[in-house]
């Protein structure tokens, strides 16, 4: 057995994927709303009440709770002398290994719900692939994003 | 070093703008089928304006790709100085564009019916840094000797070092390089009856049918259908067999003079594909671009022990439109495209003994087919209920696709080469060096933890996506095994 990769993103991260399951949940809500609404006005089958509110509160349970607490304890990231490796994923967990020879530039990136929470994502970029580690405390994002760059600026090109 | 300006043959001009009209003739289709050909050219009539507003501007359009494909003959100019191949082009905004010739990476020809008539070829620069799906330069149609001309300045400088190689030598080179493959009649015809553009041809089939649809009464149709339906099943499943037929008969054509007298040959650390009937095509592929090679094997083919050998290569488009990948032999004895393939690259092991998945990961190759297996079958049982029933035959067969999945799944390492085996349907043999691969992942599942198994995917550059290899379900001990060889 491989161990896993080492360090686990921010603990705000968390906050942030909930808060975005909520807001998912409220989109699905309003849908949910014009639907019962429709329902409600053109007489169709009262079964589709039921569906919609299962599906609020189902949206509820798992993408504001139980899905960004895998998704976190899941989520391990590691950046060693000659290589990165990322683990992430639901059901399927996805462990994937990045050489630094291999690394042609790094990107951090900061929406504003991130930014509220001094987060940032940081995307390396291979000649074929993007992997992207999301969440990072921003210092922690530059920091990783400079020892990248210099690690990978080490190694010569091959592509 | 001749600075002498060359120009494109008047031809391009022509060339040029009938392409640039041939774009038109899309936006002319749909113009004519959204107004629902109410058109009228009588000035009393209420369609006039319009018909006269659209024509208008559809005639505008088409004037200004006339003229702009006589614009581009006029200020296209290209010449050698300095060790560059130099374009110049533009009316009003100027372009210069130097390559270098060291940088070329590969001079394509493309012969059109235009071009033939005139003993013209297109030429198509492409170097490294061609990404954006176009070459870097492209000579729209200059004789044949201007194209030679350009080849042997590109030698010239490249062969600087060593000055004893004269003009002729190059020259005889050229004619003498060894051909390592070449299409016979009988396998261009195997290859032609077996291609899978008949899907191309139906998607394309269904697109016009689309377009029509305001045109074409489908509702008279339809009715028309059921009341045929009430005839006979047999006469749909006759009608539906002969478009079959006559979409296999088009891509089977199409096919024929595409790969007709096709050729590879090397030369210098590159290979050389020449082919077409109609429309004649050079493309080079330099050796050093080669980032993974796959043999591909659909069932039909592997039956018959015939393959395709598939090239992935970084940059450079080859002048197949849009895809980066390249056949390099369309169809080929599987036998015999070993042996070449170790000709070409005599440092690869064709021939890796392969660890295969093991016997308790079998399941795992149609179990999760079942998710949407169950909602369909009980959808069309429900629905249609005599017939749907008849869905229920998905089952055992997505059971055996999963079983010869499993046997096909495989991998090995050798030195610094990975080789992966596996099928969707038609049967993959991935081969990849240590030094092109771009990153390897792995996936699991929780009930694939329980028993071990995990799947192992590698990324190679080919173009600009990349191109993955994913073999499902092997030992977890082999997936990782593969993954700490890619680590050190």
């Amino acid at each position: 057995m491989r161990s896993e990769p080492i360090h686990k993103i921010s603990r705000k991260g968390l906050t942030v994927w909930r808060l975005y399951g909520v807001l998912q949940t409220i989109i699905l809500l309003i849908i949910a709303a014009l639907v019962c609404y429709g329902t409600y006005y053109f007489e169709w089958p009262s079964f589709i009440y039921f569906i919609a509110v299962v599906v609020v509160i189902l949206s509820a349970i798992l993408s504001a709770y139980i899905f960004p607490k895998v998704r976190w304890e899941r989520w391990r990231y590691e950046v060693r002398e000659s290589e990165i490796e990322v683990q992430h994923g639901l059901f399927v967990v996805k462990r994937t290994l990045i050489p630094m020879v291999r690394v042609q530039h790094v990107d951090t990136t900061q929406g504003p719900i991130l930014k509220k929470y001094g987060l940032g994502n940081i995307s390396i970029s291979t000649a074929a692939t993007v992997h992207t580690i999301p969440a990072l405390v921003m210092e922690e994002a530059d920091g990783l994003r400079a020892r990248i760059s210099e690690l990978a600026r080490v190694a010569e090109d091959d592509v | 070093m001749s600075k002498e300006v060359n120009r494109l043959h008047p031809v391009s001009a022509v060339i040029s703008s009938a392409k640039a009209l041939k774009s038109m003739i899309f936006p002319l289709v749909v113009i004519i089928i959204t107004n629902g050909f109410h058109f009228s050219f009588n000035f009393h009539s209420d369609n006039f304006w319009r018909t006269a507003f659209l024509f208008g501007i559809w005639g505008v359009g088409a004037i200004l790709a006339l003229v702009s494909g006589i614009v581009k003959w006029r200020t296209f100019v290209y010449w050698f100085e300095d060790g560059e191949l130099r374009v110049k082009y533009g009316l009003f905004v100027k372009k210069k564009r130097y390559i270098p010739f060291e940088r070329i990476q590969s001079l394509n020809y493309n012969e059109g019916i235009f071009h033939r008539i005139f003993g013209l070829v297109k030429v198509q620069v492409e170097t490294a840094g061609s990404k954006d799906r176009k070459p870097e330069v492209e000579l729209t149609a200059i004789r044949k000797a201007a194209a030679d001309a350009i080849e042997l300045e590109m030698r010239r400088t490249k062969n600087k070092t060593n000055e004893q190689m004269s003009d002729e030598q190059s020259q005889t080179e050229e004619v003498l390089a060894p051909t390592i493959y070449h299409m016979s009649i009988r396998d261009l015809l195997i290859l032609a009856i077996t291609s899978g553009g008949i899907g191309v041809v139906l998607s394309g089939l269904a697109a016009i049918i689309s377009q029509l649809s305001d045109i074409i009464p489908y509702e008279k149709i339809f009715d028309e259908l059921a009341d045929f339906a009430k005839i006979g099943v047999f006469i749909v499943v006759l009608t539906v067999i002969f478009s079959l037929i006559v979409a296999w008969f088009v891509s089977f054509i199409i096919t024929l003079i595409n790969y007709y007298e096709y050729t590879v040959r090397t030369e210098d650390e590159k290979l050389i594909i020449t082919k077409g009937l109609l429309e004649k095509k050079r493309v080079t592929l330099p050796l050093n671009r080669i980032q993974a090679i796959r043999i591909v094997e659909n069932p039909l083919r592997q039956l018959f022990g015939f393959a395709t050998v598939v090239v992935e290569s970084a940059g450079g488009n080859g002048g197949e439109g849009n895809d980066k990948k390249i056949a390099l032999f369309p169809l080929i004895k599987k036998q015999d495209c070993l042996g070449t393939l170790e000709q070409i690259f005599p440092d690869v092991n064709w021939r890796p003994e392969f660890i295969h998945s093991p016997n308790r990961a079998r399941p795992f190759f149609y179990r999760i087919d079942f998710i949407w297996l169950v909602p369909i079958i009980g959808a069309c049982s429900y629905y249609f209920y005599p017939y749907g029933l008849l869905s229920l035959l998905l089952i055992p067969l997505s059971i055996l696709i999963g079983i010869w999945q499993h046997k096909t799944a495989a991998y090995r390492i050798d030195g610094k080469q990975l080789t992966m085996q596996y099928r969707v349907f038609s049967r993959i043999t991935f081969f990849m060096e240590k030094k092109r691969i771009q990153s390897i992942g792995t996936t699991q599942t929780y009930f694939q933890k329980r028993k071990n198994v995990m799947s192992v995917k590698a990324t190679v550059m080919s173009g600009m996506t990349g191109m993955t290899g994913n073999v499902r379900n092997l030992e977890q001990q082999d997936a990782e095994t593969i993954v700490s060889w890619y680590e050190h």
